[in-house]
């Protein structure tokens, strides 16, 4: 079948992609094949355990418990010893010799027959067939038989989850997930649909039933030869994407066990599934009691196991392909986990109210639904819990996980079974007596059941962000961290002033010296020298009454208390006199480089009518330099009459970042008088843009809602800026609230935009076939994705959120699934509906139709 | 102040001459100039500094700026052939910590590969 075909005809069951259509149909076919021979050996196995004595019952499972953890220490030991493939084979090889014992052992032991050797009279030695005393005593062929039945069906569906999570990662599995256990179900249906079908013709009887499945193991051992061969290729052609299949890697039993015991996830998916096993041996105990009181006949008990089994597996089917992948998508992994659970809980609770005559319908139902969450939902989201576990990790402990807890928690069920039969006097009981205390049991343990579900998944996505990194880091955040902007500033600006003015300079200078950042490095390279100041610096600021303060202005720069002697000149009355009369001669000036001096000196000065009026006549200057020194005076006296002068520089692009720093040096105190400004249309647009920096920078509450109003308005003008600084609030001020009502319309906006890049490509008319974007497109599309991801932040956890566009708009295959992951587990139906057409790697074709889709149903 | 633009292996290039200083006009600012392009989907920016005699506050304060957007952006700005003068005054005021400054405009091309 060439790739489109299979992929179309796949599709039917999972979202599977061109790629990935071999390995999925190969894996999906090695499950089938798997189950299929189980559910031929699981109605032999039951009919053989239901007619021993009860009292004998436990014990297949006890011993199943016991003996499993060296079935679990060899197994770690194959994993360790073998490449993956080989691992696998050499199991399956083991399970078809075994396979063919089994049957030559039941089959003498149903005809009582053996040969062995007779010597006749002339000496002459011939065989002939004799009852076989030792196999037909006791019920040991069934236990060994129950045993076995249970390590090959843990062990050949855990090396199935192993291969399945060598070939795909995170989000594959969960798309692909479903094909799986559909290839499962099929297979049962097919081995339950067998072994009914020749026992009740009866073409063949119970023990023979187990020769046809070293034939139906010998095409799975091929299937899975044939997934590994074609990783293999691929990993040869496409190099550094496909990841390596590991060979065995170096795990012993005991670190299997620790791997799990040092992961409190690790332990609560072990307790889960344990009580969960509990359940469904106690569960089981009640089905086998109602079976035995019915039918006697072990060909008749046979049969009705194996109607019982393929009944069920037909209604998972039907009930998995309607409804499995239907929860997942539209509940998620949390609630599709209470599932089983609940509804096994109301279940069990009505054995209480059950008669004798309705029991086996009853515990049919009961277990029926255990065997049909199990095969199903609860399967599916287990496997699905585990993907996320670092690889190194999940191995490990899968192995200890499915083969020995899994065993030891179904023998825990058998040996509370057994508690319960001795001390209770079951067998003086009538069966529906037996029945109903078994159920006390089995609502106790769904109860913990309950409990630790809702533990695992509370632990999930914290599992799930170990496997998601930032990819790079905020710059506004690299910058504040590591750079003192405004010292950086001032440098530059005595730099420069060092040319154009002496005054200028040396104001620049004691700013340094005030703030107490003139290092040495600094002052080299500002060139202070010690005669060059005095000589031309000292006479032109400190000229006090003609008299000359400081001999040696190098040595006094150096002093800590220069910049309060500094401070003390400036506020001497007689000085203020002195700049006030500077100041009135400077305004005046046609020379920019005198109203820069006089700018710069009202910062300097004690606040009076006079100087204010100045200060508002420069920051009107028509030159950027003095304006810039007027904002930084601004800034010291913070007079509210300036807030809509300073607002105006905000549109231009030269004083537009030190207007920027003024307003936000006035406080959170104009937060009105900004928002008028934000809300005028016919204020200039660079003033709009610039003032949700500012907004940004005060970082309030009030600034915040400013903000979401004017989103709300959707004045596509300034919505990049807008967006920008309710972002930055989000990550600096996690104690600001944002509307959900206001922020969620919009990101729903923001993605119905997106859509509109997509579906209204240029130079695609309707009815076109869909093409790639153009690079333009693709970019606009890219930003508008970020701006989806920024306000998402805002409803969010910030930190999450980031992650995952971070690694979506840059990451590797891996990181992208893991972060779609994320934010399945994050977002809500709808979101998820609309946003993943936008974000998920689909082709263009498939990109559309979900869009158009997810818009019908918005 | 002049910028000319040019591209070279998946970077924008700006040859900046002259003085970046708050008294010169220019039709659009570096930082302008540099969105422009992040809007068009480029993430890798040289700016070429050999031509720069001088460098103002807002001449820094646009750099910076640049940064800023090309940074949250996941892309990567870099400067190339700036004057002693200027990097020792960007050691001095830590702009070298965040700012990738590199000697040669070849070696700077080669290291966006490389990263």
């Amino acid at each position: 079948m060439a790739n489109g075909r299979l992929e179309k005809f796949l599709n039917r069951f999972a979202d599977v992609r061109g790629h990935e259509a071999h390995a999925a149909l190969y894996l999906s076919g090695f499950f089938f094949l798997i189950t299929f021979t189980f559910y031929i050996i699981k109605p032999v196995k039951e009919s053989f355990l239901i007619g021993i004595n009860p009292a004998w019952w436990p014990y297949a499972d006890l011993a199943t418990a016991l003996l499993i953890g060296f079935v679990v220490a060899l197994n770690v030991r194959l994993l360790n010893r073998l490449p993956r493939r080989i691992y696998i084979s050499t199991s399956l090889l083991f399970f078809i010799g075994s396979l063919l014992v089994f049957w030559y052992a039941f089959d003498v032991y149903l005809k009582s027959l053996v040969s062995t050797p007779v010597a006749d009279s002339s000496g002459g030695i011939f065989f002939v067939w004799l009852p076989l005393a030792i196999i037909k005593a006791g019920t040991v062929p069934v236990f060994v038989f129950s045993f076995w039945s249970d390590v090959f069906i843990a062990m050949s569906v855990t090396q199935f989850w192993i291969a399945v999570n060598d070939v795909f990662d995170p989000y594959q599995g969960k798309r692909l997930v479903g094909l799986f256990v559909t290839g499962g179900l099929f297979g049962g249906i097919a081995g339950s649909s067998v072994a009914a079908l020749m026992v009740f013709a009866k073409l063949i009887s119970a023990g023979n039933l187990l020769l046809l499945c070293p034939v139906i193991l010998l095409f799975a051992l091929m299937m899975v030869n044939l997934v590994y061969a074609e990783q293999k290729q691929l990993r040869e052609t496409a190099g550094a994407e496909v990841d390596p299949v590991q060979a065995g890697a170096r795990v012993g039993y005991w670190k299997s066990f620790l791997a799990v015991k040092r992961s409190r996830y690790l332990l609560l998916l072990a307790a889960t599934l344990a009580s969960a096993m509990v359940v469904g041996s106690l569960i089981n105990f009640q089905f086998k009691f109602a079976v035995k009181s019915v039918f006697p006949d072990t060909n008749d008990r046979t049969f009705f196991v194996s109607v019982f089994f393929l009944a069920i597996l037909v209604v998972s089917t039907v009930f998995h392909l309607a409804t499995t992948g239907r929860i997942l998508r539209s509940f998620g992994i949390g609630w599709a986990l209470l599932v089983a659970p609940v509804l096994l809980l109301a279940g069990s609770l009505s054995v209480f109210l059950v008669s004798a005559g309705a029991l086996l319908a009853w515990a049919s139902l009961v277990r029926g639904g255990d065997k049909l969450f199990d095969n199903t939902i609860s399967q599916s989201v287990r496997e699905l819990l585990y993907i996320p576990v670092p690889s190194d990790i999940k191995y490990r402990a899968k192995i200890f996980i499915d083969m020995f807890v899994n065993k030891f928690a179904t023998g825990l069920g058998a040996g509370l079974y057994w508690g319960l039969y001795r001390l209770s006097g079951f067998a003086y009981k009538d069966e529906v007596a037996k029945v109903r205390e078994i159920g006390i049991l089995v609502v106790v343990f769904l109860c913990l059941w309950i409990a630790l579900t809702r533990a695992v998944y509370a632990e999930y996505p914290a599992v799930l962000k170990k496997d998601i990194r930032r990819k790079w880091a905020e710059g506004d955040k690299l910058i504040r961290d590591n750079v003192d902007v405004d010292l950086t500033r001032d440098v530059f600006d005595a730099l420069q002033s060092r040319e154009r003015s002496t005054t200028l300079y040396l104001m620049n200078v004691f700013d340094l010296v005030r703030k107490n950042n003139l290092t040495p490095g600094l002052k080299e390279v500002l060139g202070i020298k010690q005669d060059e100041l005095r000589a031309r610096s000292i006479d032109s600021l400190f000229d006090v009454g003609g008299e000359v303060l400081f001999q040696s202005l190098d040595e006094a720069i150096v002093d800590k208390e220069f910049a309060s002697e500094i401070d003390l000149i400036f506020l001497l009355p007689s000085y203020q006199e002195v700049m006030g009369k500077r100041l009135a001669k400077d305004a005046g000036s046609a020379s920019e480089v005198d109203r820069m001096d006089a700018a710069k000196l009202i910062g300097l000065m004690v606040r009076s009518p006079e100087t204010l009026r100045y200060l508002e006549r420069f920051l009107q200057d028509p030159s950027p330099e003095v304006v810039t020194y007027a904002l930084r005076s601004a800034a010291v006296h913070r007079r509210v009459e300036h807030v809509p002068l300073i607002i105006l520089q905000l549109g231009n692009p030269l004083t537009a970042l030190e207007a920027q720093g003024t307003l936000t040096d006035y406080g959170p105190g104009i937060e009105e008088e900004l928002k008028s400004a934000l809300g005028d249309k016919s204020e200039a647009l660079e003033v709009r843009r610039s003032i949700p920096v500012v907004l940004a920078r005060f970082g309030t509450q009030r600034s915040a809602d400013i903000l979401l109003d004017e989103i709300a308005r959707r004045r596509e003008d300034v919505e990049p800026e807008l967006i920008d600084a309710l972002y930055k609030i989000r990550a600096d001020r996690p104690e600001v609230r944002f509307r959900d009502k206001i922020v969620r319309p919009e990101i729903l906006f923001l993605i119905e935009k997106s859509y509109a890049i997509v579906l209204n490509a240029p130079g695609r008319a309707p009815g076109d076939a869909p093409a790639d974007l153009t690079s333009e497109a693709k970019a606009a599309l890219d930003i508008k994705i970020k701006r989806v991801f920024d306000l998402m932040t805002l409803l969010h956890p910030p930190e999450d959120i980031v992650k995952a566009c971070q690694n979506i708009l840059q990451g590797t295959r891996k990181s992208v699934d893991y972060s779609l992951s994320l934010l399945d587990d994050l977002l809500d139906r709808e979101l998820k509906a609309l946003f993943f057409p936008l974000i998920e790697d689909l082709p263009p074709e498939e990109r559309i139709l979900r869009m158009k889709k997810a818009m019908r149903l918005k | 102040m002049l910028i000319k633009t040019r591209e070279s292996n998946n970077v924008v290039i700006f040859d900046i001459e002259g003085e970046i200083r708050r008294s010169e006009s220019m039709q659009t600012t570096l930082h302008n100039l540099v969105k422009s392009h992040l809007d068009r989907g480029r993430r890798n920016v040289l700016l070429n500094l050999e031509g720069v005699e001088f460098i103002d506050s807002f001449g820094v304060g646009e750099i910076l700026a640049s940064y800023i957007s090309t940074q949250n952006l996941g892309g990567k700005l870099k400067l190339c052939r700036i004057s002693k003068k200027l990097l020792l005054i960007f050691q001095i005021t830590m702009l070298t910590k965040v700012l990738d400054i590199q000697e040669d405009c070849e070696g700077a091309l080669e290291s966006f590969d490389k990263a």
